[in-house]
């Protein structure tokens, strides 16, 4: 693999990208794979995409997922999109994504990890938990799907001139203006966020003030 | 176990077997030369073998050596010399006798023997200046010229030494030590007053007798304590110098405290030390602050963003008056070429005075610009919105290069500490991670974090000072 001659990185300056990366899992029914074995329960798949499905093949090469090492050739490599891999099992577990970017990037592996999720967490209320992380979840009946999906952003901190043309030629950033179904990550959801953000710091704000009062009061010497 | 066992063991062939057999032909001989030994000795001597020890410890000799002299004793005279006027004795004095035994000798210590000067006055003298107020008249232990005059005399004779002259104070009365020294010093206060009104010192005869009672009671007191009360008095002290301590501490808290109240919390994100590079600038600077900032005054803390405008506002200024100072160079150069040289050398010279580290700093300030000026220079084609839509951000920072997921950049606390920070975002109904860590969400969160600390070190503060004001009442 000739790696071409590394050009100059452009300082100061930085390309994101979103992704959206999880896994869906549904229960096996009587459509059970031949293959499988019996005490597999969930049939499940992890994937690494664009926000709406684009292709991100530009400038991601390939994506190595690690699974369990009760799986046969745990580590498993797809080359070309859709990153995606599909999978049966009974256990949930933490899977190692690398995603590998294209030569002219001249850039390191991206390393991480995603907790693989075949079922839906209820608390005692039986009313679905947002989980931890806040991710969406679409709630439907028991039996349906579950999904464990996030968003992130792949920075690219001051990239090479190469790598920084190809970037350049594709509007890799567009997000859609209102939430749907299918794609709920939006930028209507990111305002959402940080109005809820700016209230956290508000209140925060008034704590500290009140804070700083009281500890005023207790410091004054007494009379 | 003997040598010949350890050659043995060692795999050395013995050099005894080696040898040829006729030295072996007369065992007897070294054997016979042995001394006789027994016990541990006797096995040591085995160990040894056949070898002789190599050095042979010498008995050193326990006498001093003589003292070799090369110079004549110097001669010492025995001779007789004037210790009072009244008495003569002898001691020994370096010297031949006929340099010495001349005349007699003054004492050598004469000349310390100091005696104090103390008034002498007649009746008459007396009742002349000690009527004139009559303190002593007064007084119920009535002191007559005699006793006076008799007391006098003991000072003379010892010298001020007040316990003796009490003991030798014949008197009618019994007159206490502090009465005889008011006495004293009174009479003569008046004396001189009469003698020199004009003496400064005067005013230093004063004697204060209420005060040398207290005194004098006071230490009674205080040495006729019992174990008891001097071991409360001990525990008291201990005790209270134990307060002392606590309350600096808590003062010394209380200033950090109040210093936290005031500064502003740095808007400036911390990523740009993450750096190798980064951290050396960082310790180099704090380095510098490191003796000024020491006394902990209450300077607020500059904003380094700031700085760094004041920086480039200072470098444009600079540019723009050289080339004034070029422009007028070359203006008044055309008109008399000879004395703006020196002019212009002077300016440079001044230019040139500026530290290194400045210089340093302001290449730095000149490349990031430059970095960024270029940076602009590439997204210049794009509007706000296609820029969003590239996903391109000119940021102007020193970050380190290479690629990283934007979640991973949220910041994290120490162990203990991030418990608290969840619990509070929690709290706030907000998630740890956010849904969306777009770059605008990370920037947000990163300020909630940073106020959550702050908030968390207040109420540790504050419930540290209300447990210690709890503990003091």
């Amino acid at each position: 693999m000739a790696t071409p001659a590394p050009s100059k990185r452009i300082k100061t300056l930085s390309v994101s990208r979103p992704i959206v990366y999880g896994n869906t899992a549904t229960k096996l029914g009587d459509n059970r794979p031949p293959n499988a074995p019996v005490e597999h329960t969930h049939m499940w798949t992890i994937f690494v995409r664009g926000p709406q499905g684009e292709d991100l093949s530009y400038f991601i090469k390939r994506v190595v997922f690690k699974l369990h090492d009760t799986y046969p050739n745990p580590t498993r490599t797809v080359e070309a999109p859709p990153f995606e891999l599909t999978e049966t099992g009974w256990g949930e577990f933490e899977i190692n994504i690398k995603i590998h970017f294209i030569d002219d990037a001249n850039e390191k592996m991206l390393n991480f990890y995603h907790h693989l999720r075949l079922h839906p967490y209820y608390d005692t209320n039986r009313q679905l938990i947002k989980s931890e992380t806040n991710q969406v979840e679409t709630e439907k009946a028991v039996n349906s799907e579950v999904q464990s999906i996030f968003f992130d952003e792949i920075v690219f901190n001051e990239p090479n001139e190469q790598f920084f043309k190809i970037l350049m030629s594709t509007p890799g950033y567009l997000l859609p203006s209102n939430k749907t179904k299918e794609h709920i990550f939006s930028k209507q959801l990111e305002q959402e966020e940080i109005d809820r953000i700016n209230m956290g710091i508000d209140k925060v704000d008034q704590e500290i003030e009140k804070l700083k009062q009281k500890l005023s009061e207790q410091i004054k010497p007494e009379p | 176990m003997s040598s010949s066992d350890i050659f043995d063991v060692l795999n050395i062939q013995h050099p005894k077997s080696s040898s040829p057999p006729s030295n072996s032909g007369t065992p007897g001989v070294p054997r016979t030369s042995k001394p006789q030994v027994t016990g541990i000795q006797r096995e040591l001597y085995n160990l040894l073998g056949d070898n002789t020890p190599p050095v042979v410890a010498e008995k050193a000799n326990k006498f001093k050596d003589k003292i070799n002299a090369l110079s004549k004793p110097s001669p010492w005279t025995y001779t007789e010399f004037q210790a009072t006027p009244s008495l003569k004795l002898r001691h020994w004095v370096k010297g031949s006798k006929e340099l010495v035994s001349g005349q007699l000798q003054q004492s050598a210590f004469d000349k310390y023997n100091k005696k104090l000067t103390i008034p002498s006055f007649t009746k008459e003298e007396f009742e002349s200046f000690m009527n004139k107020e009559d303190t002593i008249g007064e007084d119920p232990l009535q002191w007559t010229f005699e006793e006076v005059e008799h007391l006098f005399d003991l000072c003379r004779k010892y010298d001020l030494r007040w316990f003796i002259i009490q003991d030798r104070f014949n008197s009618k009365q019994v007159r206490s030590l502090e009465n005889i020294k008011e006495t004293f010093y009174k009479v003569c206060q008046q004396y001189f007053l009469a003698k020199e009104p004009d003496n400064p010192l005067i005013s230093s005869l004063n004697f204060p007798t209420e005060k040398e009672v207290e005194r004098k009671k006071y230490l009674s007191r205080l040495l006729s304590r019992s174990a008891a009360e001097i071991a409360e008095e001990e525990a008291l002290i201990i005790e209270s110098k134990k307060f002392e301590m606590a309350a600096k501490k808590t003062l010394n808290e209380r200033e950090s405290l109040l210093r936290l109240l005031d500064s502003p919390n740095s808007e400036k994100s911390i990523s740009q030390y993450l750096t190798s590079q980064g951290m050396s600038q960082l310790y180099n600077s704090l380095l510098m602050d490191k003796s000024r900032k020491r006394k902990h005054d209450s300077v607020i803390p500059e904003n380094p963003w700031m700085k760094q405008q004041q920086q480039f506002a200072q470098q444009r200024h600079q540019m723009q008056q050289q080339q004034q100072q070029q422009q007028r160079q070359q203006q008044i150069d055309l008109q008399q070429p000879q004395p703006l040289e020196v002019k212009g050398e002077i300016q440079n010279s001044a230019l040139n005075k500026k530290t290194k580290k400045q210089k340093q700093e302001m290449q730095i300030a000149i490349k990031r610009k430059a970095d960024s000026e270029y940076a602009e220079q590439l997204l210049k084609r794009f509007t706000p919105e296609e820029r969003k839509a590239l996903g391109v951000i000119a940021h102007g920072e020193k970050l380190s290069p290479g690629v990283f997921l934007r979640s991973a950049k949220i910041s994290t606390f120490k162990p203990a500490v991030q418990n608290k920070v969840q619990a509070t975002l929690q709290e706030l109904e907000l998630p740890i991670r956010p849904a969306m860590p777009t770059f605008i969400v990370v920037h947000r969160q990163e300020q909630l974090l940073k106020r959550i600390a702050i908030l968390l070190d207040l109420k540790k503060q504050l419930d540290k000072l209300e447990a210690e004001k709890s503990i003091t009442k």
